[in-house]
Formats: C-alpha cells, sequence, structure tokens
C-alpha cells in the first residue's frame, strides 16, 4: 500500500467515525461532506491527533438560496469549509463543510492551530460569519470602522466610502 | 577632589593611520580594535559580533512567553515602554504592510501586525469575471511570481471542469514554474541584501547583481509570451504560447550563467557578518511552522521534510527525480541557504525538461471565441501548488453569475498571509535590528497577503 | 591660436548634446565656466532629483527594476531615499487603496516644496481594473496633485524613464518661471481596458427583478453610497 492510500483509508475511517462518507479525491467535487455544526471542532481534533497537521484554509461562502430536492428556495446562509493537510510523503488534504444560519457562529480552530487565527479573521471581516472562542476577532483587511461585509452576495462591488470613493 | 577624570584619547599611532582598513574577515578573526583611536577600554575589547556562532544571548532579560495576544499591562518593562510603528510605508517591509512594535528598551515586547493596505478585493472581482478573463487578474496578485499565481487558478479551473492538459503543455509549465522559482529568490536575496544593510557589500551590490541575472529571466519570459511580467500565458486546459525557436538553447544560456554565480552568493552566507545577523535570529520550530500552516522554504528551514511537487506531484513533477533541502535550524540563516539551494535544483529541472519537451499540442481546448464559452458547472474544489512561497491554493465553487462561467466564490489560501501571522510570535524577545532581518526572510508579497 | 579659435574648435568637436554647454563657456586649460545663477540652479534643480518611492504592488517591482542595474535611473542624478522629508518627487506605483490613501496624503504632505508627483501604472492613474472595487481608490490625483502620469500595467522601466524626462522639462520651466503644462489624465476608453463588471446602474437596468441586484441596492441605500444616484424608490 503505498503512502497516499494509507492516508485516504485512515481518511475514511475517521470520517466514519463521524458517519460521513468520504468521497474519493477524483470524484471529490463538493468540497467534502456536511458536518454538523457540534461536530466540526471534534473532527478538526481527531484529525489533527491522526496526523492532518498543517492548516491549509478556512473559506466562508454566503448562499441566498438553497436546492431543496428539485425546488430552490430562499434561505439566506453560510457555508464554512475546512481544509487540513498531512504533512510529508501522500500528503492528502481532508476537508469538511459546515452550513451555518444566519445568526449562528462556529467553534474556532484557534485552539488547534495557530495558523487559523488570521485566516478567521479575514473571513470574518470579508463574509461576516463569527467564530467563537477565537481571542481576537477583529477585521483583518478593511479599516476597523467599516461597514458591512464585502464578499456577501448583497454588497455591491463598488459601495464606497467617503471621502475616497 | 572626586571629580572624575576623563580619560585621555589615545594618541592615533603612525602605524595605525598607515593600515588600510583590513577586510572584515580579518577583523572577525582579531580581537584587536576596528578604528584605534578613542579612549581605552578595561580589558580587551570584544570581538565585533561576527565571531559568535549560533546566539544565545538573544534571550529575553526577564522571563515573558512570546504570547501574540499578550496583555500589555501586565508586562513590566524596566524602562517605559516605546511604540514604534514600522511601516505601512518602509522600505523594509517589502510592500505596505505595518507592524506596531512595543520596545522595552531595544527589545521586543509585543509585536501586532496590520496587514490590508493593499486588500484590493480580487476575490469579489473574481466573481463577476469570467473564467477566461481571471487569469490576467490572478497574475496581479503575487506579483514576484506571477506564473504559478496563474498556473494555481487555471488548475483548479481544469479540476473542476474535468479538462485534461496535453503533455507538452504539463511540461512547458513546469520548466516556467521552475524557471519562475529562481527569479522570485532572487529578488528575494537582492532585497534580503538591501535589508541587511552593510552585511553584504554595502547594501546595494547584491541588489545589483540578482537584477541583473533577473532581467534575464524576464528576457526568457518576454520572448516566450510578449509580456516582461503579468503574462497572461495560460489557460484552461494548457498554454496560449507554444515555445519560440531558439527559445530551448536561450534558457540553457541564462540559466548556465545564473547557475555558475550560485556559488558566489553560496560563498556569500559564509561570510561573519553575515551569519552574524542570520543565524540564530527568529528561529520558528517545527511544531510552532506547521501549526502556523508555514509552507514552502520556511516550512523547509524548519526541517519539516514536505513538498508538494515530491508529495503530491502534479504538471510533470513525476517525471523527474526531485531533490528536496531540508534545514534543521528554523533561522534566517537556514531559510536562506534553502531558498539557494533550491534556485540550484530548479535550474537542473528546468534545464532536463525542456530539453526532454515532448511534441503535440500545447492546449487542449479552442481558443477562446466567444465571451462565456468556459463553462464552470457548480462544485467545489480545492487545488494547492508549491509556489516559490508556499503552497498557494485556489478553492472554487462554480455556478456562479454570467450564466454559470464565474466562479461563484473563489478563495486564494496564501502562503504569505501565513508567513505574516508568524510575525507575533517570532518578534517578541528579539532586538530592533533583527526584526528587519526577519521580516526579510520570510519573503511575504503583499499582494498575496492582502488580495 | 586664440583663445576664440580654440572655443570653436572644442564647439566643433563636442559630439553629444547637453544643455549645459548651451550656457556654460568653457575656458581651455582652466576648469572655470561662468553661467548665469538662474541657469545653473535650473541645472541643478532638474539633475537631481531624490525620489520618494509609493511601491506598494507589481509597479514597485518594476520601479525596482529601473533603480537596479539595467535601466539605472540614478544615472538623471536621482536617489531613491527612504524618507519624504529628503525627497522632491513621489513616485506613486501601485494601486492605493481606501487604508492606504490616508498614509500617501501624510507623506506628501511631509515632503518639502518644491515637490512634484508622478503616477506611475494604470492603477494610480485610474484604478486599473480594480477602478470599481470598494477599496481601491480610483486614480491617485484624488488624493495629491499629480505631474506626470506613465501609463502601463505595468510601465516598462524605459517608460519610466521616459517619465522622469518629462518630468525634468517642467521642472526647469517651473525653475525658469514660465508656465507649466499640465498631464491629461489619459482617458481610458469605454471598450477596452475597464471590464464591464456592470455597474448598479446597468444590472438595474438590465433586470429590475434580480433578486442579488435588488439586495445590493438596499445595502448600497444602508450604506449611504457616495455619488451613486439611485433611481428614487418614494416616487415610484
Ligand atoms: S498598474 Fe498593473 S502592474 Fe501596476 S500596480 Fe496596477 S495592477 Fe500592478
Amino acid at each position: 500500500m503505498s503512502a497516499v492510500e494509507a492516508r485516504v483509508a485512515q481518511l475514511e475511517e475517521i470520517f466514519l467515525r463521524f458517519e460521513l462518507k468520504a468521497e474519493s479525491d477524483a470524484d471529490n467535487k463538493t468540497g467534502g461532506p456536511l458536518v454538523p455544526r457540534a461536530r466540526h471542532y471534534e473532527l478538526a481534533q481527531a484529525l489533527k491527533e491522526a496526523g492532518w497537521t498543517s492548516y491549509v484554509a478556512v473559506v466562508a461562502s454566503h448562499w441566498l438560496e438553497e436546492k431543496k430536492g428539485e425546488t430552490v428556495v430562499d434561505v439566506e446562509h453560510f457555508e464554512v469549509a475546512t481544509a487540513l493537510r498531512s504533512v510529508g510523503a501522500g500528503t492528502l488534504v481532508a476537508k469538511w463543510r459546515v452550513r451555518l444560519e444566519l445568526n449562528e457562529d462556529i467553534d474556532s480552530l484557534f485552539p488547534l492551530f495557530a495558523g487559523a487565527d488570521w485566516q478567521e479573521r479575514e473571513q470574518y471581516d470579508l463574509v461576516g460569519v463569527s467564530f467563537k472562542g477565537h481571542p481576537d476577532l477583529r477585521r483583518l483587511m478593511m479599516p476597523d470602522e467599516w461597514v458591512g461585509h464585502p464578499l456577501r452576495k448583497d454588497y455591491a462591488i463598488e459601495t464606497g466610502c467617503a471621502p475616497w470613493r | 577632589m572626586a571629580v572624575a577624570e576623563t580619560p585621555p584619547a589615545a594618541p592615533v599611532t603612525p602605524a595605525a593611520q598607515a593600515t588600510p582598513i583590513a577586510p572584515v574577515t580579518q577583523v572577525a578573526a582579531s580581537t584587536g580594535p576596528l578604528v584605534p583611536s578613542g579612549p581605552p577600554r578595561d580589558g580587551p575589547i570584544p570581538p565585533i559580533r561576527a565571531a559568535r556562532t549560533p546566539r544565545t544571548d538573544c534571550k529575553p532579560t526577564k522571563a515573558f512567553v512570546p504570547e501574540p495576544h499578550l496583555d500589555l499591562s501586565t508586562y513590566e518593562a524596566d524602562a517605559d515602554l516605546m511604540t514604534l510603528s514600522l511601516g505601512p510605508q518602509h522600505p523594509s517591509t517589502h510592500g505596505v504592510f505595518r507592524v506596531v512594535l512595543y520596545l522595552d528598551g531595544e527589545q521586543i515586547v509585543k509585536a501586532v501586525p496590520y496587514p490590508g493596505y493593499l486588500h484590493r478585493g480580487v476575490e469579489k472581482l473574481c466573481e463577476k469575471l469570467m473564467a477566461s478573463n481571471i487569469t490576467p487578474i490572478i497574475d496581479k496578485n503575487d506579483y514576484v511570481a506571477p506564473m504559478t499565481n496563474e498556473q494555481a487558478v487555471n488548475m483548479a479551473f481544469e479540476s473542476l471542469m474535468g479538462v485534461e492538459v496535453p503533455v507538452r503543455a504539463r511540461y512547458l509549465r513546469t520548466v516556467l514554474a521552475e524557471t519562475q522559482r529562481v527569479a522570485s529568490h532572487l529578488l528575494w536575496l537582492g532585497t534580503f541584501g538591501m535589508d541587511l544593510g552593510g552585511a553584504l557589500g554595502g547594501g546595494t551590490s547584491l541588489f545589483m547583481w540578482c537584477f541583473r541575472e533577473r532581467e534575464l529571466i524576464l528576457d526568457l519570459f518576454e520572448n516566450l509570451t510578449g509580456c516582461r511580467f503579468h503574462y497572461n500565458t495560460h489557460t484552461v486546459g494548457g498554454n496560449r504560447h507554444d515555445v519560440p525557436a531558439g527559445w530551448p538553447e536561450m534558457l540553457h544560456r541564462t540559466l548556465g550563467a545564473i547557475d555558475e554565480r550560485l556559488d558566489q552568493y553560496l560563498g556569500m552566507l559564509e561570510h561573519p557578518i553575515f551569519s552574524a545577523r542570520t543565524k540564530g535570529v527568529g528561529v520558528i520550530d517545527a511544531d510552532l511552522a506547521l501549526e502556523l500552516g508555514l509552507t514552502g522554504p520556511l516550512l523547509r528551514a524548519s526541517g519539516v521534510d514536505h513538498d508538494l511537487r515530491r508529495d503530491a506531484p502534479y504538471h510533470a513533477y513525476a517525471e523527474v527525480d526531485l531533490k528536496v533541502f531540508v534545514e534543521d535550524a528554523g533561522d534566517c540563516w537556514a531559510r536562506s541557504k534553502v531558498r539557494i539551494e533550491e534556485m540550484r535544483e530548479s535550474i537542473r529541472i528546468s534545464r532536463i525538461l525542456v530539453d526532454n519537451l515532448p511534441p503535440g499540442p500545447i492546449c487542449s481546448t479552442k481558443p477562446l471565441k466567444m465571451v462565456g464559452q468556459h463553462k464552470l458547472p457548480p462544485g467545489q474544489v480545492y487545488v494547492g501548488i508549491e509556489t516559490p512561497r508556499g503552497e498557494l491554493g485556489t478553492w472554487l465553487i462554480g455556478g456562479g453569475a454570467n450564466k454559470g462561467s464565474s466562479p461563484y466564490r473563489l478563495k486564494i489560501r496564501s502562503p504569505s498571509l501565513h508567513a505574516c501571522a508568524v510575525i507575533p510570535y517570532v518578534l517578541p524577545g528579539c532586538s530592533l535590528s533583527d526584526a528587519i532581518a526577519i521580516l526579510g526572510s520570510l519573503d511575504p508579497v503583499m499582494g498575496e497577503v492582502d488580495r | 591660436m586664440a583663445v576664440k579659435d580654440q572655443l570653436a574648435a572644442l564647439e566643433a568637436e563636442r559630439n553629444y548634446e547637453h544643455p549645459i554647454y548651451d550656457v556654460l563657456a568653457r575656458f581651455p586649460g582652466l576648469d572655470i565656466a561662468t553661467t548665469s545663477v538662474d541657469a545653473l540652479l535650473e541645472w541643478g534643480a532638474k539633475n537631481s532629483l531624490w525620489i520618494f518611492p509609493m511601491a506598494t504592488s507589481c509597479c514597485g517591482i518594476e520601479f525596482m527594476a529601473a533603480a537596479a542595474s539595467r535601466v539605472d535611473l540614478d544615472r538623471m542624478g536621482t536617489i531613491v531615499r527612504g524618507t519624504p522629508r529628503q525627497c522632491d518627487v513621489m513616485v506613486v506605483a501601485g494601486t492605493i487603496t481606501v487604508k492606504m490613501a490616508p498614509r500617501v496624503k501624510r507623506l506628501w504632505d511631509q515632503m518639502p516644496e518644491p515637490k512634484w508627483c508622478i503616477a506611475m501604472g494604470s492603477c494610480a492613474i485610474s484604478g486599473d481594473f480594480y477602478r470599481d472595487i470598494y477599496s481601491v481608490i480610483p486614480g491617485i490625483d484624488i488624493v495629491v496633485p499629480v505631474d506626470v502620469y506613465i501609463p502601463g500595467c505595468p510601465p516598462n522601466p524605459e517608460s519610466l524613464m521616459a517619465g522622469m524626462m518629462r518630468l525634468q522639462e517642467r521642472v526647469s520651466l517651473k525653475r525658469a518661471g514660465k508656465p507649466v503644462p499640465k498631464d491629461e489624465r489619459p482617458e481610458t476608453h469605454d471598450k477596452t481596458i475597464v471590464p464591464k463588471i456592470g455597474r448598479f446602474e446597468d444590472r438595474i437596468a438590465k433586470d429590475p427583478n434580480d433578486r442579488t441586484t435588488r439586495l445590493q441596492e438596499l445595502s448600497a441605500r444602508t450604506l449611504k453610497v457616495q455619488g451613486l444616484e439611485l433611481p428614487d424608490e418614494s416616487g415610484e
């Protein structure tokens, strides 16, 4: 068994423990399985213990609608995707998503990965998802007095800030 | 009367006047005074710092945790705590980046970085543009290595759309990526030399040398793509410009010339002043490096053997046998060493691959004729590649505006962001002059941090 | 040979044109020159333009390339300094964002008179394709007065050199008390450079019932976007 196959098997085993279906890498175009909000931190911890020690990314996206079966319904919500990487030979990315309502927050991974610090601040700044347990949740890119979260879909790209724009 | 007498100035001996200033290597070895004038001191004059190898005395004088979110009200300073705002416009912050330093004397107690002075909203812009229009915009993110930026985003498109890249394009992409790595590291070396000031031949010599070499590589790219930088040469499914006649020879000539000079640069690492300013400075240990998500040369200089080119091969990396350089020290010197060794390896690989360019088409998709030709189906992919600065990832969610030819969300995971996030952990405990050396050795590109 | 003849011979030998020779009369064998103080000052002013690099992004790298070995800006008497208080020219090379603009203004105010500003690259001129983005200043002339525009994305080092020479002409004109022509701000053609990413007005006109557009309009209203002329809802 090559190093990659071993990693894939390990990942499947962990996901199984969390009652998730791991997709194979070739047709994994869903961004990973959906994880309940409560188990997000737990999953990250289990992965870290199993060797996914490098923090890759957190991606929050803002959705205005959702597909329920065949129909599309207007439900404004967030989706937060996280990716971790195992280091060395046969490196593999483990990724999963968490669905959030507008007013919900998500556990910060800062206690596990110091690298989550700035990435989470960035997502808070640009998308407006708040991370519970982050020690220093401030805006990262925009000035502190900025109003609104630019990467939300209802934020117009040319929204300006007086007097410069 | 107990008036302290000022000691008389030592007479300047004619012999000392006549002696020309010794080369720095000799001064470092002897313990003699650099300039023989001035009041005599008690005991032998300590050698200049060059004689010390790994520094142990840069430990903070009082016990404190180098903690990024240190509460300053609990810290008792010897003197008044001084606040120094470094940046956003400072030559050694490599762009527009601001670090607020809290200083206890010469020693840094806390460092708070403020990025975002170059936030250009690229991710929002990409949600409005079509896949084919995104490449030239992404070029401007990491403006020191635009080639690898283009590759990262186009590989994400290809992965989402399920497009195959022809073998010739894969080889060419590898050559371009590796050549770009040499250019990028050269720029780093030049600016690092400037940051260290007098350490390397008065600061600007190294800068001039490195730019001389870098211009040669830019000529090479200009010959291929028509641009000095911001090439826009990659597209979905391959490259847009095929190798012109005589280009491989030109590449051999250029890289051969640079390869010869690399020995000089490697020799410079042994320069006593250079090692004094970099050895033992800004140590990042392997655990911290991993936890902070550092990648690329920064991670490898901390002793972690990890390189996406070898561990998860893309392009044509599986076909070459790539040597990965790892250093254990994790200090500025190790980072310099890893980068210079990487240049040599990149040159070797490019020269091998350009000789073995397989024949065939360069692009598997049709040239762009109409708007919205490339459709991004709904779905999410993450593609990470190894750029000169580390893992550059693209998280792409398809099926956006313009009838699905724009991404719904495009997130760029930039290695420089993580490199800058290291600052609050490394700077506390160092002296102010070390801060500049550490910032330089991290090699951040602000366009990529802020995007 | 009379001095006059010698001078004429020297004049004939001269194989390059430097403006200084129009005002200096050289005496052979002696290192003496005579000129008017004005001409000397003018010559000095335009050949010692010290640069303050406001190099924020990619154009900054081309600026560095211009200052480095191949093009070597230094031979025009320029020195790149890190502090605004010693400089005559500010070269704005790169995108200026909302967060950076107040700093640019402050650094500009710190420069001593007489001072000049060069806008290098499309970003500094007009914001380039970041023009419509929330965080980017559409052109640096909103913040500081610009004397010379150098278009390009990025301009070649040679273009920067040409721009510096254009600036030198202006400096000597100003020194001589003559009117200094103002550079026209380069127009960005509607169809070429700026991608139509769709401003509000366009989007609303195209599909007034599109949900995202309506939402964005709403947010723009609540955020009190400057300079937006949206259709008045109350009249409907
Ligand atoms: S004009 Fe082009 S090269 Fe210059 S800063 Fe703007 S995007 Fe970069």
